[in-house]
C-alpha cells in the first residue's frame, strides 16, 4: 500500500518529507510535507501541520491541513484544525473542529 | 496491530526524533535521533545521520552517528558507517567500511581490574574488526612514503638540467644537451645487447655441446 509506514509504537518528533505515500499508525509531531497520500490510520495520532496531495483520516489529527486534491475524514476520524483543499469529505460519525476553505 | 512494522520508504526523509518499540526499516533518510527497543535495519538505499540507541542494528546502507546497541551491531558487506559503536556484540563483515571506535564493554571476568580490561578490550576489538583495516592502511602507507621520495628524486635529477637550459638560452644551448643525452643512452644500451648476444651465443654453444656430449656418451656405451 504505502511505501512508508510509521508503526503503532513509533513516536516521531520532527519533520517528514516525502515523494511517496505515508501511513501513520503511531504518533507524529511536527510537520509533514508529502507529494502523495497521507493515511492517518485508526490509532494513529498526528500533531502537525500537513501539506500533501490527499489526506485520509481514520485516526486523530491536530493541526492545519493544506491538501492540493482532497481531505477525507472517515467515520472514526477526529480532526482539530483548519483545512484548505478543493475537495473535503466528512463522513457520518467523524468529529471535526476548525475552518474549512474549499477555495470557492 | 501486534505485528506492526515501520518502514521509512526510499522517497521519504525524516528529520527529528524517532522513538518506538518495534522493528524499523529505513530505505530513505533519517536525520536526528533514533531510539528503539527492537531492531533498526538500514537498507542499502538508506541513509541515517543520527545518534542511534537500539537493541539490534543492521547496517547495509549508510549510517553516520554514534550507536549504542544493547545486543548487537551488524555491518554487512554493503554497509558504510562512521561513528562510535557501543555494543556487546559487533559484527563487521568483509566489504563493509567503518571508521570510529568500538567498545564491547566489560570482557568476561575482567571486571576486577578496571584499567586492565580496558587495555585488553581494545586489542580484542581490533583483532575482531576495527584495527585490521587500520593495520592494512598503515601497511599500505608504510611502503608508499619511501616510494614517493625515491620517485621525485629520480625525476628531479634529469629535469633540473633541462629547464635551466631552456630558460637560459632557449635556442642553441638546450638542444645540444638534450641531443647528447639520448645518444649516450643507446651507446650505453649497445654493450648490454652485445653481451646478451654473447650470452646467447655461449648458451647456444653450450646447448650444442651438451647434445654432442650425450652423443659421445652413447657412442661410448655402444663400444
Amino acid at each position: 500500500m504505502a511505501n512508508t509506514v510509521i508503526g503503532s509504537t513509533i513516536v516521531i518528533d520532527g519533520e517528514i518529507n516525502g515523494e511517496e505515500a505515508l501511513t501513520i499508525q503511531g504518533t507524529v509531531k511536527g510537520k509533514i510535507a508529502l507529494a502523495e497520500t497521507l493515511f492517518v490510520e485508526n490509532g494513529g495520532t498526528v500533531e502537525a501541520d500537513i501539506e500533501t496531495q490527499t489526506v485520509t483520516i481514520s485516526g486523530q489529527v491536530t493541526g492545519n491541513i493544506l491538501a492540493k486534491e482532497k481531505v477525507e475524514i472517515r467515520a472514526d476520524g477526529k480532526m482539530v484544525g483548519d483545512i484548505k483543499s478543493p475537495r473535503i469529505l466528512i463522513a457520518d460519525g467523524a468529529s471535526f473542529k476548525g475552518n474549512v476553505d474549499m477555495d470557492v | 496491530m501486534g505485528d506492526t512494522r515501520t518502514v521509512i520508504g526510499a522517497a521519504t526523509r525524516i528529520s527529528g526524533q524517532l522513538e518506538g518499540d518495534e522493528d524499523l526499516t529505513i530505505q530513505g533518510r533519517v536525520d536526528g535521533k533514533i531510539r528503539l527497543t527492537r531492531t533498526l535495519t538500514v537498507e542499502p538505499a538508506g541513509v541515517v545521520v543520527a545518534d542511534v540507541d537500539v537493541k539490534d542494528l543492521v547496517v547495509s546502507g549508510v549510517l553516520v552517528g554514534n550507536v549504542t546497541a544493547s545486543d548487537s551491531v551488524h555491518l554487512t558487506e554493503r554497509g558504510r558507517m562512521v561513528g562510535d559503536i557501543n555494543a556487546p556484540r559487533v559484527i563487521i563483515v568483509a566489504g563493509a567500511s567503518f571508521r570510529g571506535r568500538v567498545d564491547m564493554g566489560d570482557m568476561d571476568g575482567a571486571r576486577a581490574e578496571r584499567s586492565a580490561p580496558a587495555r585488553r578490550e581494545n586489542p580484542a576489538v581490533s583483532s575482531a574488526a576495527a584495527l585490521r583495516p587500520a593495520a592494512r592502511v598503515e601497511a599500505r602507507n608504510a611502503p608508499r612514503p619511501p616510494a614517493a621520495p625515491q620517485r621525485p628524486a629520480i625525476v628531479a635529477a634529469p629535469r633540473p638540467p633541462a629547464p635551466p637550459a631552456k630558460v637560459a638560452s632557449g635556442s642553441a644551448a638546450p638542444r645540444p644537451p638534450s641531443a647528447p643525452a639520448p645518444n649516450p643512452s643507446p651507446r650505453a644500451a649497445e654493450p648490454p645487447r652485445v653481451a646478451a648476444g654473447n650470452a646467447s651465443a655461449i648458451a647456444g654453444t653450450a646447448a650444442a655441446a651438451s647434445p654432442a656430449a650425450s652423443w659421445a656418451k652413447k657412442k661410448l656405451k655402444r663400444r
